[in-house]
């Protein structure tokens, strides 16, 4: 490999900074610091002897206790110790990821994908995956309350029967009901025979990260709002313009799967991808060419493209000089060229996006279009606005808020005008803060806990089926609004039945077991455009700041905001824990003088801010990003004094100024370095190089070793990870954590990175700070076959078994740390506080097959051992061997692009054996001959040989 | 001239030397030696249960095969306990009087479970799965002991960890033909395969056994 571009992974590192490299270096940071503070014996025996006291008086005596429970009689379909999964979906915003969540005894413990669904393939992300956790959730609402004062349900019955009576003699007349996106076929037949039972009742339908624009785009394209599908397997060439394609867009699943099929080289003919953006996000992670661009720039691009392709005029004389090429090559590749913009940028650009995908010829191929999946699709803007009004001037008796938190998403205006209404009832999750000003809230029963109904991004629809009984003796929306149509005794199975009626009952199991009903995906809509040339794009507000007001990836809106899995889940470009600093470009960090942590005074419209920036490598340097969903007002104990709520800042112009002070920012971006120049670490190339020889990343011959060679056996465990396939998006962290009760450590001990998760996404930025290129990298244990942990522990704790697997014996060890002091890829993960014990968890929500860690223990990942253990019990009870594809690990299976591979090296035919032959792949830190089990294939970049090498 | 020591010094010197050395032996043989008794592991102790089930009555006795209430034994890694409702099976048409009993009825009409006394237990950190032992030819006998003839039953072994990992480096003497995993009163006899032979039938032999990951994860 010549030496490239600098490859660096925090600013500090970039600019040099001695402190912080030496910080950086130390093997148990933070020890030295506390050292230092003049610490009494008592504390530095806790901190280095803990574990070795708890190891020496910590023998099992072998007294049997304990009890045995058995039940009463034995539940039909449980055999216990044998798990069960039944499928159900995830619905965000409305749309429906199909999952199935994984039983044990009976309970429901974990969240895994639905391979027969096609929103995801398999794949889970970690929203849907902490889903386990809310459901379980200690902070969640009990009971139902009446001014925030313990009430009871039949109180609320005997009061909402009062109230039903006022509504059916009015007509329905002062009846509002507030949802957010309704996807579900029950909810829509339940409101519109609502709407006919009290022809004056009013629906309004907001919610905070709606998507008003994608609909508004299409109805200016088309004259109907229908949604678009897409097929990147298809597309050869995409552009994307500050795009949520791979990470948020209904259907992102799918999309990253379906992209990363055509990111490979070894697999075929690789795709092309122009990511144009104003704040880094997951698709412009894997982009070949990655655009920096505020909305000016943006505009501009728009208009070149609208010239170029729909006129077929010339571009004008200043357009950068990346453009003309991108649009040839987009034309070249008409049929295969697809363009998708984000929900952030104006209808009228998605109007003309719809113009200019239809111009190249994308319809059938690239994209279909089919009827909305929403029940009732408006404007949620113009529907809030109404109902704002209306609560304002008194004209609202009743309003029914369910799932949604608009006293905490919604301007304040909304808050203040819910204080008018006579009569209000929430139905939410939590204590919000809508919840706080209702008259009534009622406790929504969990998603997993209800029966409901909804419709992925393609129409397909999934019937969701309780995984438990509500725990907290929660209704869902089905229900309340049954009531109100005047069904004393609501069942949710009734209702939604109902709605199935056509489905005989061997079609509704059916459709239970596999997750989907066959059939509903959405037909293809016959729309044509309305205007071939597309609209005239409005010019952008001139501004010298703009606010990129987002959703965190994510706690989203701020509804997940008590999910302690989320909270402290690393976000994929600046790897922020329990945070949400305001971004900005580098730029502009110079102009005021502020680094990471420095605090910053934000004024808008009268309202001023003070909060911590981070300096965002790539952003755009006119433009600042905040994300939603931090700072919750009334929450549980996770999400308190979580991070800042940016919402009050409105939309007007904006001015920032530094401010005194700094603020504790918690990011894992430089933990646990390896030791290595990074170019031999994360290997990349362009698909040039690779054309000309397709081993270029791989290391010349290894070393003679004197280590003799490892026995062989029957069965070798390995993991080979494609580096062109991961979009960082996290699932395969939240998936590990779930699986193997990983514990969640605060935001001070994360500072002191003690974070516990055992797979790790390296993020390193190449290039300069202003518009660097990103790579990922995850990082898990390498199970090598000379490991250097395996030596040094001094209770032989850690040993290697015959099939390859670094095994560690949690009861063995004392913790003396060596082992994580020996490890080249610093992968080991320590519990120095007994954060296992102390986490607020309920013991149902852990995998009772794999064992919780006690202070004082090392931890790392055990390539899913107890999973590998089942499939070898599993095989020997049947007298074969393990198949291929029998054994997923957990990371393998939640991830949506399907970028890690496992099973056995010693069967050619596996997919793993084939993904290590690639002329891609190599192993890390291969000079040191560690002989890792873990091996990636290198990163291509398929450059647009027009563009000027590094320019975009 | 004298040194001020009182000549019963040297004895009581060397016989608190000696003391000292004696406490610090016995000390560390008690530290040793206790965990490892039978009292200590309570082995052979009988435990206080809600009912006093007889298993010789109803194994030896009447001849109900161990799968009858452990029924998961040869599909799960655990053996499963009976529900109130196995006991009710019978119980519901013989004995449906005896003061015995009376536990056993009130948990059927009462919806409560029956919380019986652990007697065989493993730590939190050895997974332990039964079927696979099942499916591999050792008996319940081989570590639960004569059940048959216990009237109230007790643990058989110690379960140390050496208990297990004696038959993980040598599985062969302690298995048995299939038929006579859950039989009684076999014991092994001329006809029987030869530990060799029933290695070979349950194709044992071939993996490592006493990897640290077959039983800790």
């Amino acid at each position: 490999m010549r030496p490239g571009k600098p490859i660096w992974r925090s600013l500090d590192e970039h600019e040099g900074d001695a402190a912080f490299m030496a910080r950086v270096a130390e093997e148990f940071p933070g020890l030295a610091r506390v050292l230092a503070e003049g610490p009494d014996r008592r504390q530095v025996l806790k901190l280095m002897g803990a574990g070795l006291a708890l190891g020496l008086g910590g023998c099992d005596p072998g007294d049997p206790k304990g009890q045995i429970i058995p039940g009463i009689k034995a539940p039909p379909g449980i055999v216990p110790g044998v798990e069960n999964e039944y499928a159900t979906a995830s619905v965000l915003d409305g749309y429906a990821t199909g999952i199935r969540v994984r039983h044990q005894d009976g309970r429901p413990m974990q969240v895994v994908g639905n391979p027969d669904h096609p929103a995801s393939l398999g794949a889970a992300d970690p929203i849907a995956q902490a889903r386990i956790l809310s459901l379980y959730d200690p902070d969640r609402s009990h009971g139902a309350t009446k001014r925030n004062q313990p009430a009871g349900w039949d109180a609320f019955l005997a009061a909402f029967e009062q109230r039903r009576a006022g509504i059916a003699a009015r007509k329905g007349e002062g009846l509002n009901i507030l949802t957010g996106t309704v996807t579900s076929p029950t909810l829509g037949a339940q409101l519109a025979r609502l709407q006919q039972l009290y022809p004056q009742m009013r629906w309004h339908q907001w919610q905070a990260i709606n998507r008003d624009v994608v609909r508004q785009g299409a109805m200016l394209a088309y004259g109907r709002p229908v949604e678009a599908v897409y097929h990147l397997d298809r597309a050869d060439v995409i552009l994307a313009i500050d795009s949520d394609l791979l990470s948020a867009a209904p259907g992102h699943l799918r999309h990253a799967r379906d992209f990363a099929g055509r990111r490979n080289p070894v697999a075929g003919s690789m795709s092309r991808l122009y990511a144009v953006e104003s704040t880094p996000d997951l698709t412009g992670i894997l982009a070949d060419h990655r655009i920096v661009a505020g909305p000016r720039e943006i505009h501009e691009i728009l208009t070149a493209l609208a010239a170029a392709i729909l006129r077929h005029g010339a571009l004008e004389p200043n357009t950068p000089a990346w453009i003309a090429p991108a649009i040839a090559d987009l034309e070249a590749h008409a049929g295969g060229a697809l363009i998708h913009i984000g929900p952030d940028q104006p209808a009228e650009y998605h109007a003309l996006v719809h113009a200019l995908n239809e111009a190249l010829g994308g319809r059938g191929k690239t994209f279909d279009l089919i009827e909305p999946v929403e029940a009732n699709p408006i404007d949620q803007a113009a529907s809030l606005r109404t109902l704002i009004a209306d609560m304002a001037g008194g004209r609202v008796q009743d309003l029914l808020i369910l799932g949604e938190n608009p006293a905490f998403t919604a301007p304040a205006a909304f808050a203040e005008a819910l204080k008018q209404v006579p009569f209000s009832v929430s139905l939410g999750l939590e204590p919000d803060e809508t919840a706080e000003l209702a008259t009534w809230h009622l406790p929504e029963a969990h998603p997993l806990e209800a029966w409901s109904d909804a419709r992925a991004h393609d129409g397909t629809v999934t019937i969701l089926q309780p995984q438990v009984l509500p725990l907290f003796g929660g209704h869902s929306a089905h229900e309340i609004l049954a009531l109100l149509a005047g069904d004393g005794a609501p069942d949710g199975y009734k209702i939604v039945r109902e709605t199935w009626s056509k489905l005989d009952d061997a079609a509704w199991h059916r459709s239970l077991a596999s997750g989907v009903i066959a059939g509903t995906a959405g037909k293809p809509s016959d729309g044509r455009l309305l205007q071939i040339g597309g609209p005239t794009l409005p010019a952008p507000t001139d501004r010298p700041i703009t606010l990129l007001l987002r959703p965190d990836p994510y706690l989203w809106d701020g509804r997940f905001a008590n999910s302690a899995w989320l909270q402290e889940l690393p976000r994929p470009l600046t790897k922020l824990v329990w945070d949400n600093p305001l971004l900005i470009a580098p730029a502009l960090a110079t102009q005021l003088g502020v680094g990471n942590g420095d605090l910053v005074k934000l004024s808008a419209g009268g309202k001023v801010l003070t909060v911590p920036v981070w300096v965002q490598p790539g952003q755009a340097p006119d433009c600042v990003t905040a994300y939603r969903g931090f700072g919750r007002r009334q929450i549980g104990a996770v999400g308190k004094n979580a991070g800042f709520d940016f919402l009050p800042l409105g939309d007007g112009p904006l001015s920032i100024e530094k401010a005194s002070g700094v603020y504790a920012l918690a990011t894992t971006e430089h933990h646990n370095p390896l030791d290595a120049a990074p170019e031999g670490v994360v290997r990349h190339g362009t698909a040039v190089a690779f054309a000309a020889n397709p081993k270029f990343l791989q290391s010349p011959d290894p070393q003679a070793s004197l280590y003799p060679p490892q026995p062989t056996g029957d069965t070798a465990w390995g993991m080979s990870i494609d580096l062109n396939a991961c979009i960082g998006c996290n699932a395969c962290v939240t998936a590990c954590q779930a699986e193997n009760n990983v514990p969640v450590v605060g935001k001070d001990e994360v500072l002191r990175e003690r974070e516990m998760h055992w797979l790790r996404i390296d993020r390193y930025y190449e290039g300069p700070a202003e518009a660097p290129r990103v790579l990922l990298q995850p990082m898990l244990c390498m199970h090598c076959e000379e490991a250097p942990c395996e030596v040094v522990c001094p209770v032989g704790a850690t040993m290697h078994d015959a099939e390859g697997l670094n095994v560690m014996v949690y009861n063995r060890c004392v913790g003396t740390r060596f082992c994580s002091n020996n490890c080249p890829y610093k992968v080991r993960r320590f519990n120095y506080f007994a954060f296992a014990r102390d986490e607020v968890r309920s013991i149902q929500s852990r995998n009772q097959e794999v064992s919780v860690r006690a202070r004082g223990v090392m931890e790392k990942c055990s390539f899913c051992l107890q999973r590998i253990a089942a499939a070898r019990i599993d095989a020997d009870k049947e007298d074969r061997a393990i198949r291929d594809g029998e054994v997923v690990t957990a990371c393998q299976a939640a991830c949506p692009t399907q970028a890690i591979s496992f099973g056995n090296i010693r069967d050619r035919a596996s997919a793993v054996a084939k993904r290590k032959a690639s002329p891609l792949a190599y192993a890390l830190l291969d000079e040191i001959n560690t002989k890792p089990r873990v091996t990636y294939e290198g990163r291509i970049r398929n450059a647009n040989p027009a563009i000027a090498e590094d320019s975009v | 001239m004298t040194g001020g020591f009182d000549p019963s010094a040297n004895l009581i010197t060397k016989a608190t030397l000696f003391g000292f050395l004696f406490v610090l032996l016995a000390g560390m043989g008690w530290w040793f030696l206790a965990s490892r008794t039978d009292y200590a592991n309570s082995v052979g102790w009988v435990l206080d249960q809600p009912v006093p089930f007889s298993h010789e009555h109803h194994v030896s006795g009447l001849g109900l095969d161990c799968r009858f209430c452990h029924t998961s034994v040869e599909v799960s890694a655990t053996a499963g306990m009976p529900a109130t409702e196995t006991c009710m099976t019978c119980h519901s048409q013989i004995w449906t009087s005896a003061k015995l009993l009376e536990p056993v009825r009130v948990s059927f009409l009462q919806h409560q479970p029956i919380v019986w006394n652990r007697v065989n237990a493993l730590p939190d950190y050895v997974y332990f799965n039964h079927s696979i032992h099942i499916a591999k030819g050792v008996g319940c006998e081989s570590c639960h002991g004569e059940v048959g003839k216990m009237a109230l039953t007790q643990k058989a072994q110690t379960f140390e960890m050496q208990f297990c990992v004696s038959c993980h480096r040598d599985p062969g003497p302690n298995l048995r033909p299939r038929e006579a995993i859950f039989d009684t009163d076999w014991h092994r006899t001329a006809a029987t395969p030869s530990p060799a032979a029933l290695m070979a039938q349950y194709h044992l032999g071939t993996r490592s056994l006493t990897d640290c990951s077959i039983c800790h994860r």
